[in-house]
């Protein structure tokens, strides 16, 4: 699995601070100014559009996309569950400062 | 040289030039000078000549004078010309190592030679070009401008990068203009046919058919001021509020005057037709639902856009009656292209399934529609051969006033993709710093083509850009601050082969690091836009000639790694780098998968891109093509695909064959010529260049899947 993020996008920084990606074995892209690699992998997957609207997204390992963000954290709680990681219990954040997009 | 006049203060050297004012000499000699006249020798005029239009001190130019004077008069000539002289004075400044002096000093020129090729030979470096006096004029004029620009416009660095062909600066020879353009009728409906120096001036149309007058008029004067082509914005829906009295006939025969006019009027530069595109909508695109929408006499209907779907969509589907006639022999038009946006909106409105059926018709039999694909909030006008704006919050804004909505790409720069895997040799972090380094020096061209079209400008309306300078609405027709600086590639298929031994197509991991090629160049326009103020984008060079170009100096300059991955056929120079990151035209796959795996590019290269689909003398149900439009738009990233048939015409007959043919199928005669699309338009194959007419043999052609 991957995860798609940004700096500075609240939803991404959720993330990642409610679930220890690493030990679930999910690889972090974060998209910013120097990392080609990054939006070459999103470009792959076709999700370019896709994060210009809205980040994080996830992308499964038969490459399907997930952007709803409450699927998303389902999805990963799903994860850590099948794997015995642990993860932090829910905090209500939502988009602010429109930082949660591709730009 | 010129006539003998007296010295006046000009420029600079003013104070210096009445120095050797009598110092003249005469000679039996007679010199023919470039204002059509026979003058004696004086030698005054190389002084007058240096301190004028260099930087060289007195002393040093009489000197010079006097050495020429003396080898002049050694070669015991009785005449000699203007620029004879000038290379004797130039020759003598390289001797001095006053390299700087002799660049200001050059004359630019055209040999007798080439001159004497060009008037019988046809220029093939733009296959929209026909051949004779009007061809030939523009081909001299931008020669001059070329070298003009190449010395004078741009900085050694970045002339040599062009020169050698490490990038290629678009239209050198429009250098005094901007790149492509993107229009509103909505200009013309308001303020009328009103253009500087203009002999006469009309106010706004009142009837549909003199709305059509200015609009080829006005795209006429355009075509003058920009390189590139002139497209319309939403065609059929600015035509609309004309329309309503119109029966059925009358908006046919407005559709076909329009196609004929734009087609048939080659009365551009160099004689060529225009370069014209009008983007067409099914539905009223969002942005124009709730606009007030100006009708006969430039003055408000009461109604807005929205309210005039039903007279947009006839206009729409008349438009395409006719192109799916063809011209009086059955020939698909060349021009106006039409680009039909397929939106989410499309689909919910009424009729689409029909009108989808209508063009897809029009595709598989003449090839002329353009399906430009617009997802979610996507707006865009598109034009040329595949170039689109696409509107950002502020032109969505525009979308209120529509006459405002006209936008610029000032200037296009290509990269020579395939020369910087000659140069990294394979390693990673090489290639992706030349490849910096190069969108560096394609940034300080744009600032040096800004900077010089600021220059001309400034002079207003009375300048040379008096048209552009127009302030009907109150600000300059050209918006300079709202231009895009375009940046090409050509060449990314072998560029990934010369780095990774395979090309685009083979294999996931060739696809891969062909997009983070582009995902780079991406990265590195949006850094530099940040730090220039200005907007650079990635588009998909159309690179009609620029492919064989950099094809041709690689081989001559990097022979051994070209000759491993260029294209076409090498021995009789039909040689050509594949366009832009296109799949190799030779390439053998189903047209779902080109459109798809092409198309995962488009989203990174935001002015344009497309996919094109060689369909050869198959005649595919409009059917299926329509379920395949339907597909791209839902489950791929592809931002505008093209159909492109190919066809024989008899010139003997004049009868017109599906497919390319050696001779007539009816007549039997071989007097024929081929037409297909050669980048983005369709055009006579006799008129393309070898690189393209090697791409044509590669082509491989979807006879039967679709």
């Amino acid at each position: 699995m991957t995860l798609f993020t940004r700096n500075n996008c609240k939803l991404c920084k959720k993330i990642k601070s409610r679930f220890d990606l690493s030990a679930m074995e999910i690889k972090i892209e974060t998209l910013t100014n120097d990392n080609a690699g990054a939006l070459a992998h999103l470009a792959w997957h076709g999700l370019v559009e896709d994060a210009r609207k809205s980040l994080p997204i996830l992308v499964l390992d038969d490459s399907s996309p997930v952007r709803n963000f409450a699927r998303i954290e389902n999805r990963l709680i799903e994860r850590s569950n099948k794997l015995g990681v642990p993860f932090q219990s829910e905090s209500n954040i939502i988009c602010e400062g429109g930082n949660c997009a591709l730009q | 040289m010129g006539v003998v006049l007296p010295l006046e203060p000009i420029g600079r050297n003013t104070e210096k030039i009445s120095y050797s004012q009598n110092e003249t000499t005469d000679l039996a000699l007679f010199v023919r000078t470039s204002e059509e006249d026979i003058t004696g020798w004086n030698r005054q005029r190389i002084v007058d000549a240096l301190l004028r239009e260099t930087f060289i001190d007195p002393d040093t130019a009489v000197r010079i004078s006097k050495d020429v004077e003396k080898t002049v008069k050694s070669g015991a000539l009785k005449t000699v010309t203007g620029p004879l002289i000038r290379e004797l004075v130039n020759a003598r400044l390289l001797e001095l190592g006053l390299e700087q002096n002799r660049r200001m000093h050059t004359r630019l020129g055209v040999p007798l030679y080439d001159v004497d090729q060009l008037l019988v030979h046809q220029n093939k470096e733009n296959a929209n070009i026909p051949h004779g006096p009007e061809a030939t004029n523009l081909t001299l004029a931008e020669g001059i401008k070329k070298e003009y620009a190449l010395l004078h416009v741009f900085s050694e660095d970045v002339a040599d990068a062009h020169l050698k062909g490490d990038i290629h600066l678009h239209d050198l020879g429009f250098i005094d203009r901007p790149y492509c353009s993107g229009q509103s009728l909505e200009y013309i409906k308001k303020f009328g046919l009103n253009l500087p120096h203009a002999l006469s001036l009309a106010a706004p149309a009142r009837h549909p058919e003199v709305l059509l007058s200015h609009m080829v008029k006005f795209a006429a004067a355009l075509q003058s001021n920009f390189a590139g082509a002139i497209g319309w914005d939403a065609v059929n829906l600015f035509f609309a509020p004309y329309l309503e009295d119109l029966d059925d006939k009358g908006v046919r025969q407005l559709a076909q005057m329009m196609i004929f006019e734009f087609s048939q009027q080659a009365v551009a530069r160099g004689g060529q037709a225009i370069f014209s595109d009008i983007n067409i909508y099914w539905e009223v695109p969002r942005h124009f639902v709730d606009v007030p929408a100006i009708g006969p006499g430039g003055k408000y209907t009461g109604k807005t856009y929205g309210e005039y779907e039903k007279e947009a969509q006839r206009f729409a589907w008349a438009l395409f009656d006719v192109y799916q006639e063809g011209d009086a022999a059955g020939r698909p038009f060349f021009f106006p292209k039409p680009l039909v946006h397929i939106t989410e909106k499309l689909f919910i409105t009424e009729g689409h399934e029909a009108f989808l059926e209508h063009i897809c018709d029009v595709a598989a039999d003449k090839g002329n529609t353009y399906f430009v694909f617009d997802r979610g909030e996507t707006a865009k006008i598109s034009e040329c051969c595949r170039l689109s704006f696409k509107l950002e919050a502020r032109d969505i804004e525009d979308a209120k006033k529509p006459w405002k909505m006209r936008y610029s790409a000032l200037q296009n720069v290509t990269i020579n993709l395939p020369r910087l895997g000659y140069r990294a040799k394979g390693d990673d972090a090489t290639l992706f710093d030349l490849l910096t380094e190069q969108i560096r020096l394609a940034a300080k061209g744009h600032q040096q083509k800004k900077a010089f079209i600021e220059k001309l400008m400034a002079h207003g309306e009375n300048g040379p850009l008096s048209l552009l300078a127009m302030k009907c609405d109150g600000e300059n027709y050209l918006r300079l601050e709202r231009c895009s600086y375009l940046v090409g590639m050509v060449g990314l298929n072998e560029l990934v082969k010369t780095h990774l031994g395979r090309e685009l197509h083979d294999s996931d991991e060739a696809m891969k690091f062909g997009l983070q090629v582009i995902a780079h160049m991406n990265l590195v326009c949006r850094k530099m836009g940040e730090r220039f103020g200005m907007k650079f984008v990635l588009e998909q060079t159309p690179a009609e000639s620029t492919a064989y170009r950099f094809a041709k100096l690689d081989m001559a300059h990097y022979s051994e790694e070209a000759a491993m991955v260029v294209q076409g056929n090498v021995e009789n120079n039909e040689m050509y780098y594949t366009n832009s990151t296109l799949y190799t035209a030779a390439g053998e796959m189903n047209p779902i998968r080109r459109v798809e795996r092409e198309g995962l590019f488009h989203p990174l290269i935001e002015a344009g891109a497309i996919t094109h689909i060689w369909l050869g003398e198959a005649h595919p149900d409009k059917n299926s093509l329509k379920g395949f439009v339907e597909n791209v738009f839902k489950h791929t990233q592809n931002d505008q695909i093209a159909f492109s048939p190919e066809f024989t015409v008899c010139l003997d007959c004049g009868r017109t064959m599906r497919g390319l043919r050696d001779d007539c199928s009816y007549c039997r005669s071989n007097h024929v010529d081929g037409i297909t699309r050669i980048t983005g338009y369709f055009t006579r194959v006799s008129s393309w260049n070898k690189g393209k007419i090697g791409e044509l043999r590669d082509r491989y052609r979807n006879p039967n899947q679709l």
